[in-house]
């Protein structure tokens, strides 16, 4: 993977994103932020879709539960640092329980289990109001920076890092081992394999980002609220940026995610249409180009 | 008095819900299609009706009857738009062609809300009622239209069984829910087939999103909530079976007017919920379904 | 490895379906070195033995011991793990890695604490794939390989767990001839490496040439067990394959030369996927003809009939059909159109509405039919199969196999078809219901001026009636001729 092209690509890619700060507004990198950490969740998503042949339909379930313990445990005066750790395991915790149905279910049921999960999680937050702050959210005691370049530079790292191991994972004997028993379970069971095993260790580790990257970013926005970090429609754009950037490819999501989000900032001066007109890109996207904009770009070696 | 109230309303909302569900089952019941597109249509049947009733004056019964043209207009969109393309596209493989329909479907249903939402805000809307007056059963004084709404719900759910059962077409449509290749060697286009379920689906959302709008009011924002609960009425109940959606509707819509009337009306669909997960833990195959 | 013990030992082993008895009491041992072919026609339960083995379906009652091991009631990947191995029909390779990654699939621990496979992973998979025959694709995607070549990639898989024990699920399905023989020879490599190997075929001639015993199942039970010629000799397996054991009334020769054909069949040659079907088959069946295509299951003949039905692409070749006077292409034209037209088929699997009634499922037939013919057709079908008359209102699903294949056959003659197509109308029936099928169509060919083309592994059954005989083998036509020929022709080599 060292040797590949496309991982000197990446290293390029990502020093010149770096360098942005010097040229970009405080606005700018402020998006590009936001962009960043959705690029953690449709990674994160695409490793349970893409490898192991989950369609988790409520990826914010994740991100919420991360988001809020880290958001909760912060207002009763716990360091920032452990907020995050708290926040990544409460999300790994929900994660196999996510996962527990997936290895029963299968096709629409457990994408409905995944929906019912961000509904519950939902209602939950709002039922206790007192505590989560309800519909208005959850002011955080602390934030990541005051620094908007500082901000900037660690989601890009957290990303960078992120991708780093999600893709290596993906590309490892453990990636192999998943989309074999994502494609075909009997046949990988025959070859030897505890699906069950490599499955909860895939809902785990999507878990552990989805809810690490949840934890930043209401640290990087000062707030935790439903229609950040809960919301249905949040969970959808992860999975459109997921399909527009190309599934089974890691990358690609994080690529689809930055552009989502800079396409909705782009697009605000539109008002309501701004929404309708994504959603019509990604279905165009989804209805000639199935392998996402840069499927081709970065499948391994191109389909002959 | 209060059990009768919940009696009365949970009656007319579960009618309602099992109206606005039985077209999602019979659609994945014969072509396998779990449309997310499903609130986005009864709203615009619904803001239909709202502007053709008010906006334009042409009243209640003309506005409703827009919004059930509406309806069947969108559900063809739907349709030709968007599941077609994807079920014939070779780029799609066979495996996943489900996951590209229900994505392909949300994000459609997500366009249906927003143009809405454009052109009419998404203020909550509501039709005037079609019949106006109360009347008083029990001692509790209940809006007569909410009786006409149960009324319509199961006089179309009636006639769709007539259809089903006693018709040549109905028929058909129920063998390719059994075995579309069987049709097939009969001599039967299944593409005809899904022609005329797209239709029957487009009525029936289109009557229960106009229903639904002189009863409870609508509003753009509804959507997701409405595919929601379709789904998920259609889960419990068993996917593919018409009975089992009409019997989890009931379930749903009584749990949910309990809990409104005794609990609190902010937790409405927890117990639903919770009820739901139950059942596909323990009988994914739903209440009635088979596997 | 020293001693002779069996390395696969069955016994007892049972399991059912709802009502379905599919594998009852069924009991083999495999010494290390020795090749045993499981056979048995469709639905004999042959493919649940071998899923009762892997652990995917569980047991209900018997022992599966891997040397020694009781390994019965494990989950699939644990039986793996004691040394099980096997080499699937309809395998799924990963798509995006190349051959060699496939094989280091295989070879990979099952943890996933390990990242990377090392040097000698890689190198063992390269030997493999040598051994196999794959060292000139190992960059290659599967997508781009040719059928032989997946099945080798499979063979490798299979290899790289060193089992002890190897399951091949129709080895030679899909290969050309040339290719059947270089499979064989990697098959009795794994003889040579003292594994127990078991072959699940649907017949014995497709084994016979490889195999050290054959152990013949039908309708879940064991039926014999020997060497290859013993098992062809057994009078059981002679019925079960070439039918017997019932009386039919032999057909007066008619003249089928000079007629007109209704159907013709070119060169047709069909592909699944990358395995051939069909290898270049010509069939010609003249108005009023009754034709009879016989063939072990798995000889191509469902094939045949879906590819004339429009269920099923070609990639060469043409079919023409009488229509309005006229000899029509029915490349292009959807299956119901063709239904339409007149040639309709009853299939293997019968595609009843389960659900619906004996008469709701007739009545959909006359759909297409003018008003009022229906009610004729019902009136004279009811007389030819009493039964369904009498089972009206009953739904489909509840009736016994042999009412349900009655009404598969009414339902199609209920279109009033210019060509009936019968795809093994006698699969897994008794011979009682058999010789009442057997009737039925005599009475069809004697009162009737339709046109059949059948298609049977039953001998007995299917050359009776006919009025020409075709033998279809591995993908090809290899006989044509008049029944009366057939036994001295193409009878013997036949099993």
């Amino acid at each position: 993977m060292f040797a590949s092209r496309q991982f000197w690509a990446a290293i390029v890619v990502v020093v010149l994103l770096a360098a942005l700060p010097l040229w970009l507004s405080s606005y700018l990198l402020g998006v590009l932020t936001i962009g960043y950490y959705f690029g953690v969740f449709s990674m994160a998503w695409d490793l349970l879709f893409g490898f192991a042949g989950e369609v988790n339909f409520g990826p914010t379930f994740l991100t919420g539960l991360g988001a809020y313990a880290a958001g909760l445990l912060n207002a009763q005066g716990v360091d920032l640092p452990l907020c995050l750790l708290a926040g990544a395991g409460a999300a790994v915790i929900g994660g196999l329980a996510l996962a527990l149905p997936a290895l029963r279910l299968s096709g629409p049921y457990f994408g409905l289990v995944t929906l019912v999960a961000v509904l519950l999680l939902q209602q939950c937050i709002i039922i206790f109001a007192g505590v989560t702050g309800g519909e208005i959210g959850l002011t955080m005691n602390d934030i990541l920076s005051i620094d908007a370049d500082t901000n900037y530079w660690i989601a890009l790292g957290f990303m960078t890092v992120s991708g780093i191991i999600l893709f290596g994972l993906s590309r490892s004997a453990v990636g192999l081992i998943l989309q074999a028993s994502g494609q075909d379970a009997v046949e990988a069971a025959a070859l030897g394999f505890n699906i069950t095993k490599h499955k909860l260790a895939a809902f785990g580790i999507s878990a552990f980002f989805s809810g690490l990257a949840g934890a930043m970013m209401v640290f990087y926005l000062g707030t935790a609220s439903v229609g950040i970090v809960v919301d249905i429609a949040i969970g959808v754009q992860v999975i459109i940026a997921a399909i527009l950037g190309g599934r089974r490819t890691i990358l690609g999501p994080a690529v689809g995610a930055v552009l989502l989000i800079l396409a909705g900032e782009a697009l605000r001066p539109l008002g309501q249409l701004s929404t309708f007109v994504v959603s019509a890109v990604a279905l165009i996207v989804i209805l000639f180009l199935p392998g996402g904009l840069l499927g081709r770009v970065l499948r391994p070696r191109g389909r002959a | 008095m209060l059990t009768v109230q919940i009696l009365i309303d949970g009656f007319a909302i579960s009618a309602l819900y099992g109206l606005g569900a039985v077209g999602f089952t019979l659609m994945f019941g014969v072509s396998g299609v779990l449309n997310l597109a499903h609130g986005g249509i009864m709203v615009v049947s619904a803001v239909t009706a709202w502007v053709v009733a008010g906006e334009y004056g042409a009243g209640s019964y003309l506005g409703a009857l827009a919004g059930v043209v509406a309806g069947i207009v969108t559900s063809f969109a739907t349709y030709f738009l968007v599941v077609r393309p994807i079920q014939r596209s070779r780029a799609v493989p066979d495996v996943e062609k489900e996951v590209f329909v229900l994505t392909g479907t949300l994000l459609w249903g997500i366009m249906l809300q927003e143009a809405v939402a454009y052109f009419y805000t998404d203020n909550p809307k509501t039709v005037r009622p079609l019949i106006e007056g109360v009347t008083v059963l029990g001692g509790v004084r209940t809006p007569t239209n909410e009786y006409l709404i149960a009324a319509i719900c199961w006089l179309t759910i009636g006639l769709l069984w007539l259809l089903v059962n006693r018709t040549k077409a109905g028929k058909a449509l129920l063998a390719a829910s059994i075995n579309p290749r069987g049709l097939t060697l009969l001599g039967f286009e299944l593409s005809r087939i899904y022609l005329l379920v797209w239709a029957i689906y487009g009525v029936l959302a289109g009557v229960a999103g106009v229903l639904l709008a002189t009863f409870l009011g609508t509003s753009s924002a509804q959507a997701g909530q409405l595919t929601a609960s379709a789904f998920s009425i259609v889960v419990l109940g068993g996917l593919g079976s018409v009975s089992g959606s009409l019997l989890a509707a009931y379930i749903v819509g009584y749990l949910e007017t309990c809990t409104a009337y005794l609990v609190s009306p902010t937790i409405r669909s927890m117990p639903v919920l919770i009820l739901l997960v139950l059942v596909v833990y323990l009988r994914p195959q739903g209440l009635l379904g088979r596997r | 490895m020293s001693n002779n013990a069996p390395l696969l030992e069955v016994s007892g082993l049972s399991k059912r379906f709802g009502g379905l008895v599919a594998a009852r009491d069924i009991g083999f041992q495999i010494a290390p070195g020795e090749i045993l072919g499981l056979i048995g026609p469709n639905g004999s339960g042959k493919s649940t033995v071998m899923k009762l083995i892997l652990g995917v379906v569980r047991p209900d009652a018997g022992q599966v011991r891997v040397d020694g091991t009781d390994v019965a009631g494990w989950p699939t990947h644990r039986i793996a793990q004691q040394g099980v191995g096997i080499v699937f029909q309809h395998s799924r390779p990963l798509h995006r890695q190349t051959v060699l990654e496939n094989i280091l699939l295989a070879l990979l621990p099952d943890s996933f604490l390990r990242l990377r496979a090392g040097r000698v992973a890689l190198d063992r998979a390269r030997a493999i794939a040598e051994s196999v025959g794959l060292s000139h694709v190992l960059g290659r995607r599967p997508g781009t390989l040719p059928f032989a070549d997946l099945r080798r990639m499979e063979l490798a898989k299979a290899i790289a767990r060193d089992p002890k024990v190897v399951l091949i699920d129709e080895p030679f399905a899909g290969l050309t001839m040339g290719e059947v023989e270089s499979f064989a020879e990697l098959i009795r490599g794994f003889r040579a490496q003292g594994r127990a190997v078991l072959l699940v075929d649907h017949n014995v001639k497709s084994v016979s040439a490889l195999v050290d015993r054959v152990f013949a199942m039908y309708l879940g039970e064991r039926i014999a067990e020997g060497t290859a010629a013993e098992v062809v000799q057994d009078p059981q397996v002679r019925e079960v394959y070439l039918g017997g054991g019932m009386t039919t009334a032999t057909r007066p020769p008619v003249a089928a030369t000079g007629r007109k054909p209704l159907l013709q069949v070119n060169d047709l040659s069909v592909l699944y996927g990358k395995a051939q079907a069909l290898d270049r088959v010509s069939l010609r069946v003249g108005e009023g003809e009754f034709v009879s295509v016989v063939g072990l299951n798995g000889a191509g003949k469902t094939t045949l009939f879906s590819a004339i039905s429009g269920l099923v692409p070609y990639q060469q070749g043409s079919i023409s059909w009488q229509e309005g006077g006229a000899t029509v292409p029915l490349a292009g034209r959807s299956p119901a159109s063709i239904a339409r037209g007149g040639i309709v088929q009853c299939p293997e699997t019968r595609e009843l509405f389960g659900d619906m009634t004996v008469r709701e499922n007739l009545d959909l037939a006359a759909q297409h039919l003018p008003p009022g013919e229906g009610a004729k057709q019902l009136a004279w079908l009811y007389e030819l199969f009493p039964k369904l008359q009498a089972r009206e209102r009953q739904t489909a699903k509840t009736m016994s196999g042999g009412e349900q294949q009655m009404l598969a056959i009414a339902r199609a003659l209920m279109m009033k078809p210019r060509l009936l197509i019968l795809d093994e109308p006698t699969l897994g029936l008794a011979p009682v219901i058999i010789e009442q099928i057997s009737r039925a169509l005599e009475v069809l060919r004697n009162t009737t001026p339709i046109t059949v083309l059948l298609g049977e592994q039953n001998v007995t059954f299917a050359l009776p009636h006919a009025d020409r005989v075709y033998v279809l083998e591995h993908g090809r036509m290899i006989w044509e001729g008049p029944p009366g020929r057939f036994a001295a022709e193409a009878g013997e080599g036949y099993l």
